[in-house]
């Protein structure tokens, strides 16, 4: 049973790759839920899909057949712009490495955001980007460039871009595997704070073992084909229809 | 107030961005500089016509440029002096002849023949009454002074040989270094002397001169004047403007001075864009985290053109005292640069429009921007 409604449906999701004789499939009839103010986990090994399966969830990458249900909205016949700005609106990312602009400092990249982004004024952004800084920890190196950060402080810097805007969603592609694991704890405890605190509906794909114990719920995906494997909630929203689930 | 992230992005990233600043400057150099160097070139061809006293020149019909005339006869004066407006007029000889140097070697020469008093004319405002004095004298001539040399003059007092009579360099003028022929100025009677078509034709002059009650009425008299069908009329600045236009259209200065400044410009575009583009290009995962975060792709775009605006002008504040510079060290070495104030805006208004053509040509990098890149 799930213990909230669900923020995010996917149902029966099927992607693919190649044409012909090399057309792989790479997910196999995925239906997975999301809850806001949890942290659900995808495992699985390299090349499993996991990626994949975010990228089509997220809104980034169209799947061949199936359907992406986010706080009531079917993501996937939205037009383009219609994406953008629900993206914009409702979503956060974190990707794997740090994608900072080398030569702004975070101050900068986080007020890019808001002001690009929101058109937020620039006292407006200044003042919530402080209070990001501050969260994070970051008060102090706020005005070095991303140069003279440490790969914690960068990687810090991408989750503060990520729930700058407080989104309703926040999708992590393997936000520790540039991180030794005391950093990476540093990564899922904030991410984990921001379901708990704000009731984001956090979304992390990795394959780091360490981190299940933070994860409401846990899933499997291997080959394409997803299980449940644990977490702090009952998966009871895993289904994989063509295995019978 | 924070600067435009366009700004901060090329100041912290100096080295990145130099390239294009640099190509930049030296495609306004460019074009300001040759223009500035066909300008006085052309203004030298005219300087007979723009230091005169005279509203309006008298020619044979359809002349082109003021070397390009043919003789008139002497009598039309009657023509010009009838006319309603005029308070003065005069006869002027100019035309071409053999300056024979006294150690051998000989170059064309081009005379100019006027009237001398103070009140004349044609006479060049740059001669001083001594010097109108002297050339009074039979075979008495001024030349410039960086055209010594080439005519075989060691100083004031020299002497040469022009179409049989010897002819003395009574003073130095500066200014009027000829782009082809050196002026030899002098009077009427001596251009007579000296100039070969004038010996055949004695009656004949080049140019009739004239100077109207009030220069506004200049337009009036040159419009009469061109009824009569076998000479034409100008006002003084038309005329000076045909001359120029004449060099500048039907010869190939023109024509290769806008192939130069074609190139350059080219030039210029390809370097900046490319500097842009790559610039870019190393940031498309950042710029593709934004699109992920739904930040709309005219955002980056407006910055990359920022861009391109920046590198421009900094291009172009970088070029302008070199310009200046430079324009002034090859006035101080003799040839004539022109640098007037809507040169500066054209060829600063065109560089940078080609530095914002070069940011739209970059944006093409943006089409690499898509966040399913950062999906391993």
């Amino acid at each position: 049973m799930a213990s909230a409604k669900s923020t995010l449906e996917a149902r029966h999701l099927v992607r693919s790759f190649g044409d012909g004789e090399t057309k792989t499939t790479v997910l196999h009839d995925v239906s997975l839920d999301l809850y806001g103010g949890e942290v659900t986990l995808l495992m699985g090994p390299s090349g499993s899909g996991k990626s994949t399966l975010l990228a089509v969830m997220s809104g980034l990458m169209r799947p061949d057949s199936g359907e992406v249900v986010a706080l009531g909205q079917r993501l996937w016949q939205m037009s383009e712009g219609e994406q953008r700005r629900f993206r914009l609106r409702h979503c956060g990312f974190i990707f794997q490495g740090f994608n900072l602009f080398p030569s702004l400092t975070p101050r900068e990249q986080l007020e890019m955001v808001l002001r690009w982004g929101e058109g937020t004024s620039h006292r407006d952004a200044e003042r919530r980007v402080e209070e990001a800084l501050v969260r994070l920890s970051l008060g102090q190196r706020g005005d070095l460039t991303t140069d003279q950060l440490s790969g914690g402080e960068k990687q810090r810097v991408a989750i503060a871009r990520a729930l700058l805007k407080d989104p309703t969603f926040c999708f992590a592609d393997e936000p520790t595997s540039s991180l030794d694991w005391g950093h990476g704890e540093q990564v899922i405890q904030l991410l984990q704070a921001a379901a708990r605190e704000r009731g984001a509906t956090i979304f992390i794909v990795a394959h780091d073992a360490r981190i299940v114990p933070y994860a409401d719920r846990v899933y499997h995906l291997d080959d394409g084909r997803l299980s449940a494997s644990g977490g702090r909630q009952p998966p009871d929203s895993c289904r994989n229809e063509e295995s019978g689930g | 107030m924070r600067l435009p992230y366009s700004l901060i992005l090329i100041g912290r990233e100096r080295g990145r961005y130099l390239p294009a600043i640099l190509a930049v400057a030296f495609c306004a150099q460019l074009n300001i500089l040759q223009w500035g160097v066909l300008l006085g070139t052309l203004s030298v061809l005219s300087t007979p016509v723009d230091r005169s006293r005279a509203d309006v020149w008298v020619a044979s019909r359809d002349v082109l440029s003021i070397e390009l005339g043919s003789p008139i006869p002497a009598v039309w004066q009657s023509r010009v002096a009838s006319q309603p407006e005029v308070v003065q007029s005069e006869i002027y000889l100019f035309g071409f002849s053999y300056w024979h140097k006294r150690r051998g070697g000989a170059e064309v020469c081009c005379v100019v023949g006027s009237r001398l008093d103070e009140q004349a004319l044609g006479a060049l405002a740059d001669l001083t009454p001594d010097m109108r004095k002297r050339l009074t004298e039979p075979g008495a001539v001024v030349v410039d002074a960086s055209e010594m040399d080439r005519l075989g003059i060691a100083s004031v007092g020299g002497s040469a040989e022009v179409f049989g009579h010897r002819v003395s360099v009574v003073g130095l003028l500066h200014g009027f270094k000829s782009v082809g022929s050196p002026y030899v100025f002098c009077s009427l009677r001596t251009a007579r002397m000296i100039l070969p078509m004038f010996q055949e034709k004695p009656h004949d002059t080049m140019y009739l001169l004239a100077r109207c009650r009030d220069p506004k009425q200049a337009d009036e008299l040159v419009e009469r004047l061109q009824q009569y069908p076998d000479m034409s009329a100008f006002k003084r600045d038309d005329f000076s403007q045909r001359t120029r236009l004449y060099w500048l259209t039907q010869t190939n200065a023109g024509i290769g001075m806008g192939c130069t400044a074609g190139l350059a410009l080219l030039v210029g575009l390809v370097v900046t864009s490319q500097t842009l583009y790559a610039a870019t290009a190393a940031s498309l995962r950042e710029y593709a985290v934004l699109r992920a975060l739904g930040i709309a792709r005219w955002r980056m775009g407006a910055m990359v053109l920022a861009q391109s605006f920046w590198v421009g002008l900094f291009g172009i504040a970088l070029a302008m005292p070199v310009v200046f510079t430079l324009g002034a060290a090859a006035n101080f070495a003799g040839a004539r640069v022109l640098l007037p104030p809507w040169l500066f805006a054209g060829g600063n208004a065109t560089t940078m429009v080609m530095a914002l053509l070069s940011g739209l040509a970059a944006l093409r990098s943006l089409r690499l921007v898509e966040p399913i890149t950062l999906l391993r």
